[in-house]
C-alpha cells in the first residue's frame, strides 16, 4: 500500500472498528497517520485495528458556548462531553469520546462513529 | 553591518493586553504598539533596525514581509515564526545567531494576536489538520481536555491533588497584584481556586489562561551597540531547543526539556541553582511544574514540597508578571510574554515586582499541541550585563 493515509475520515454514516496505520517495514503504529515512519523512515503503511485499550484518564469537557446552531437553523444546548485518553494494547494513545459508564482505568474497545474515535465498553 | 558580534537584548515591551478590544484594534495594531514601545525602551531609533521577526496566529493573509512594509522597515534578516508558545525563544535563537554571524545588527522580534473568544475557538478548531480531522468533532475546542489528562497523569505520578496544583496560580497571582497590565490582578485564594467553574476536571477556570488581545516585542543588537547605549543589557548564555522528540507517543509529563537540560546548562556554564528567577511557559499549572522539574530546578524531585515551600511560601520568583495564567495569553504573544518579563527583571525595570540583584534567569517556550501534548520545547539562560 502507498503512503496514502488509511485512517482518513470517511463520512458520518457507518460505525466501524477504529483503524490505525502500521508501517509495513518496521511495524510502528501511527494515529493520526504520518507520511514517513519515525522508526525507519519508510513510506508504506497498512491499516490495522486499534485493538483493545484502557481509558487511562477521563474528563467531562464543559461546552465553550452554551448554545450552537445546527445546519437546520435550530439552536441547541451544548452538552458536556465525556472524553478520555485511551492507551491501546499496541501502545498507541488515542483521544476519544467516551460512552457513558466508562471511568478511568476501564477497559474499552475503540470504534469510529460520527467521524471520530469513540471508546465503548470493552471486555 | 558588523562582521559578527555577541548579541545583547536591550529592550522589551508589551502592548497592554485587552480582554475586549475595540473593533479597530487589529492584530497588527498591537504588534506595532509593542514594537514602538520596545524601541523606546531600548533607546534605539526606528531607522537603525535591520532585522525583523514576527510570530502571530492571525496575520493572514499578511506575512512578515507585509509587516516589514507596514512598519516602515528595511531589513537584511527576516523571519516569521509559527510556533506559538515556543516562538519567542525560537526567534531569539535565530536573531542571536544572525547577530553573531554579522547578518544583521539590530533586530526587532515581535508577537501578537487580536483574539476574542469566538476568534480563539475558530482558530483552535482548525489549529492543524490533526485537530481539524481527528479532534474537533469529538468535540474538542482548544487543548483544555488534553491538559486535564496531563494534569491527572502528573498528579498520579507525583502524588499531587488540586490543592497542590493550586500553588501555581495562587503564587503567580500574588506577583500579578503588582502588574497593572495583568487581566487578573486580585489575589487568588485556595477556596476560589477549588470552587471555580469546572472547565474539564480536574481543571477549573483558574487553571486556564484568560484569552486576551495584545502584543510583545524585544530588541536584540550587537554588544558594541549595546555598550554605546550606556545602559544595562541582557546576554544570552545559551539556548537549546527540541522539536517533536516523541512523535506524540510520549506521556506529555516527561518532556523534551529533560533531553536538552544537561546540554543547556553545560553550554550556559552555570547550574540550575545559580538562576535567581524562572519564566516558564504557563499555559497550565502542570506545565509550569513539568518544565521546572525537567530543567533541573527541583533537584530532589519532591514536587509537592517545592510547590508549597519554595513557590508558595518562599515566593521563589517564577513568572513574576503573574504569568499568562494571570496576565492573559494574547495568542502567539504568549510565547514572548515570559521573555519580556525576564528581560525587564534583568534590566532592573520591573518596578514594584523587581527581584533585587537578579543576574541570571531562565526563560522557556513550549507549545504546539499536535495531537495530545506540546511538540516544541526551548529554553534560554539569560544574564544581566551592567
Amino acid at each position: 500500500m502507498s503512503a496514502e493515509p488509511t485512517t482518513e475520515p470517511r463520512g458520518d454514516s457507518a460505525e466501524e472498528p477504529l483503524m490505525v496505520s502500521e508501517c509495513t517495514a518496521c511495524g510502528y503504529l501511527a494515529y493520526p497517520p504520518r507520511l514517513l515512519c519515525p522508526g525507519c523512515g519508510g513510506s508504506s503503511w497498512r491499516p490495522r485495528p486499534a485493538g483493545a485499550g484502557v481509558a487511562t484518564e477521563v474528563t467531562v469537557r464543559r461546552p465553550v458556548f452554551e448554545r450552537r446552531q445546527l445546519p437546520s437553523g435550530e439552536w441547541v444546548e451544548e452538552e458536556p462531553t465525556r472524553l478520555g485518553a485511551v492507551s491501546t494494547e499496541g501502545g498507541v494513545r488515542i483521544i476519544a469520546r467516551l460512552e457513558a459508564g466508562i471511568e478511568a482505568g476501564g477497559r474499552v474497545a475503540l470504534v469510529r462513529r460520527d467521524g471520530v474515535a469513540v471508546a465503548v465498553e470493552g471486555s | 553591518m558588523s562582521a559578527g558580534s555577541e548579541a545583547r537584548i536591550v529592550g522589551a515591551a508589551e502592548a497592554t493586553y485587552e480582554r475586549h478590544p475595540a473593533p479597530e484594534r487589529e492584530t497588527e495594531t498591537f504588534i506595532a504598539e509593542a514594537v514602538v514601545a520596545a524601541l523606546a525602551d531600548a533607546g534605539i531609533e526606528h531607522g537603525e533596525v535591520d532585522g525583523y521577526g514576527v510570530a502571530s496566529f492571525s496575520l493572514a493573509p499578511d506575512h512578515a514581509i507585509d509587516l516589514t512594509w507596514k512598519l516602515g522597515l528595511t531589513v537584511n534578516w527576516l523571519m516569521e515564526d509559527t510556533n506559538g508558545g515556543a516562538s519567542g525563544v525560537n526567534m531569539l535563537q535565530h536573531a542571536v545567531r544572525a547577530i553573531e554571524a554579522g547578518d544583521a545588527e539590530t533586530i526587532v522580534l515581535s508577537s501578537g494576536d487580536r483574539l476574542d473568544k469566538r476568534d480563539f475557538h475558530l482558530m483552535t478548531d482548525s489549529y492543524n489538520k490533526a485537530v481539524r480531522d481527528y479532534l474537533a468533532r469529538l468535540p474538542l475546542s482548544g487543548p483544555n481536555a488534553l491538559f486535564a489528562f496531563i494534569t491527572e497523569r502528573y498528579g498520579a505520578a507525583h502524588g499531587l491533588e488540586r490543592e497542590d496544583f493550586a500553588c501555581v496560580p495562587i503564587a503567580q497571582r500574588a506577583w500579578a497584584t503588582m502588574n497593572p497590565g495583568a487581566a487578573y490582578r486580585e489575589p487568588l485564594t485556595l477556596e476560589e481556586y477549588l470552587d471555580s467553574v469546572p472547565v474539564a476536571p480536574p481543571l477549573g477556570r483558574y487553571d486556564c489562561v484568560p484569552i486576551v488581545s495584545g502584543g510583545d516585542a524585544i530588541v536584540v543588537t550587537s554588544a558594541e551597540r549595546a555598550a554605546r547605549l550606556g545602559r544595562p543589557s541582557v546576554g544570552v548564555r545559551a539556548i537549546r531547543a527540541l522539536y517533536n522528540p516523541d512523535h506524540q507517543d510520549g506521556n506529555g509529563i516527561e518532556t523534551g526539556f529533560s533531553t536538552i537540560r544537561d546540554d543547556l546548562w553545560a553550554a550556559a556554564g552555570v547550574r540550575p541553582e545559580d538562576v535567581g528567577a524562572a519564566f516558564v511557559y504557563d499555559d497550565y499549572p502542570v506545565m509550569v511544574l513539568v518544565q521546572l522539574a525537567d530543567l533541573g530546578l527541583i533537584p530532589d524531585g519532591d514536587v509537592k514540597r517545592y510547590l508549597h515551600r519554595t513557590l508558595l511560601e518562599g515566593r521563589w520568583p517564577v513568572n513574576t508578571s503573574g504569568g499568562q495564567l494571570s496576565a492573559g495569553q494574547a495568542g502567539a504573544a504568549g510565547g514572548m510574554h515570559g521573555l519580556v518579563e525576564a528581560i525587564r527583571q534583568l534590566l532592573g525595570r520591573a518596578g514594584e515586582r523587581q527581584v533585587e540583584g537578579l543576574e541570571l534567569a531562565l526563560a522557556t517556550g513550549y507549545g504546539m499541541v499536535l495531537y495530545s501534548h506540546g511538540a516544541c520545547h526551548n529554553a534560554a539562560v539569560l544574564e544581566r550585563h551592567s
